[in-house]
């Protein structure tokens, strides 16, 4: 068997063990004025409350934003925030965008390359012309 | 049908003590070369869409299965698991970006992966025709996030025409974590 260094380095392995959700607030804004945040408005009254009793795992604040679009504001373990305009929108298409933000990680979006990303050795061991049996001494 | 491949190289350290000269050079050790087994059940392959998995009746029943514990005790494994089709060759702890979304599916949530079609340690590896049975291994993925890829903006266009239609994409993606893999005891 290979001989394992000592790693130095923890690697970050969130859901293997305890999974913990990335999204750690959420700021939903809206106006009493601007006709866009009508349908934030009915969010926030009859949608909001179900929604936050399903993630008490996060902070959700409710605050006016005057004569403003309405926005939701998602803050991340990472530190990033990401913020979303839902002026004109119904509120199930916010509950949508509540799902999304809460269903990210902060991390900014990347280009999709290779699917499987490991930090674990070969479970075969890498190639070697010595071992196997085409070898012939 | 059992396939047991016996290779002429397991014979050979046995030759080599008898040479000394050659002794310290025998580097075939006789576990690596034992036989890489097939799992090929009585019933016929099935189209991966529609149809469950199709298995033998009982695991006792299978005659491969004998190899089975010698694959359980090794350290290590991997599984190719099919997720919506799509195979991936994962160890525990590996994280997977599908390329594609998940219905139904939230950050936090555990799946249970079922259609697997090898799996292996260093010396053994058990292959499904097409899927190995389910009750032999125990591989669970947790949903980490549903991300996306950035927008992308694909031009087209005609040589000596200024029309220029902009088509845009901009994939989601499920990213899983293999919480589980083991070998159950069957």
């Amino acid at each position: 068997m290979p001989v394992n260094a000592i790693r130095l380095v923890s690697k970050s392995q969130n859901g293997v063990g305890a999974f913990v959700l990335q999204c750690k607030r959420l700021e939903f804004n809206y106006c009493d004025w601007a006709g866009s945040s009508k349908g934030m408005n009915s969010f926030l009254k009859n949608v909001l409350p179900k929604f936050a009793k399903e993630n008490p795992q996060i902070e959700i604040t409710v605050a006016p934003r005057p004569h403003r679009h309405p926005i939701i504001r998602g803050e991340y373990i990472n530190g990033r925030e990401k913020v979303i305009c839902v002026a004109n929108l119904e509120h199930n298409q916010i509950l949508q965008k509540a799902d999304l933000l809460r269903n990210s990680s902060g991390l900014k979006l990347k280009r999709f390359n290779k699917p499987v990303k490991s930090e674990n050795q070969s479970v075969r061991g890498i190639y070697s012309p010595f071992h196997g049996a085409n070898w012939q001494i | 049908m059992l396939q047991r491949i016996l290779r002429p190289s397991v014979l050979r350290p046995v030759a080599a003590l008898l040479r000394p000269a050659t002794a310290a050079f025998s580097t075939a050790s006789p576990l690596r070369n034992l036989a890489q087994e097939t799992v090929a059940p009585a019933t016929p392959a099935a189209p991966i869409a529609t149809a469950p998995i199709e298995t033998p009746a009982a695991v006792e029943a299978d005659p491969s299965i004998s190899l089975l514990p010698l694959l359980r005790l090794q350290g290590a494994h991997y599984i190719t698991v099919h997720i919506n089709g799509f195979p991936f060759l994962v160890t525990k702890g590996d994280q997977i970006t599908l390329p594609f979304r998940l219905k139904g599916v939230s950050a936090g949530q555990t799946l249970k992966l079922t259609h697997a079609s090898v799996l292996g340690s260093r010396d053994y590896t058990l292959k499904g025709n097409p899927y190995i049975n389910p009750e032999i291994f125990s591989c669970k993925a947790t949903v980490i996030e549903e991300t996306a890829e950035p927008m992308r903006i694909k031009e087209k266009t005609k040589r000596r025409n200024r029309h220029v239609k902009k088509v845009r994409s901009k994939h989601s993606y499920t990213v899983v974590r293999i919480k589980e893999l083991e070998v159950l005891d069957v």
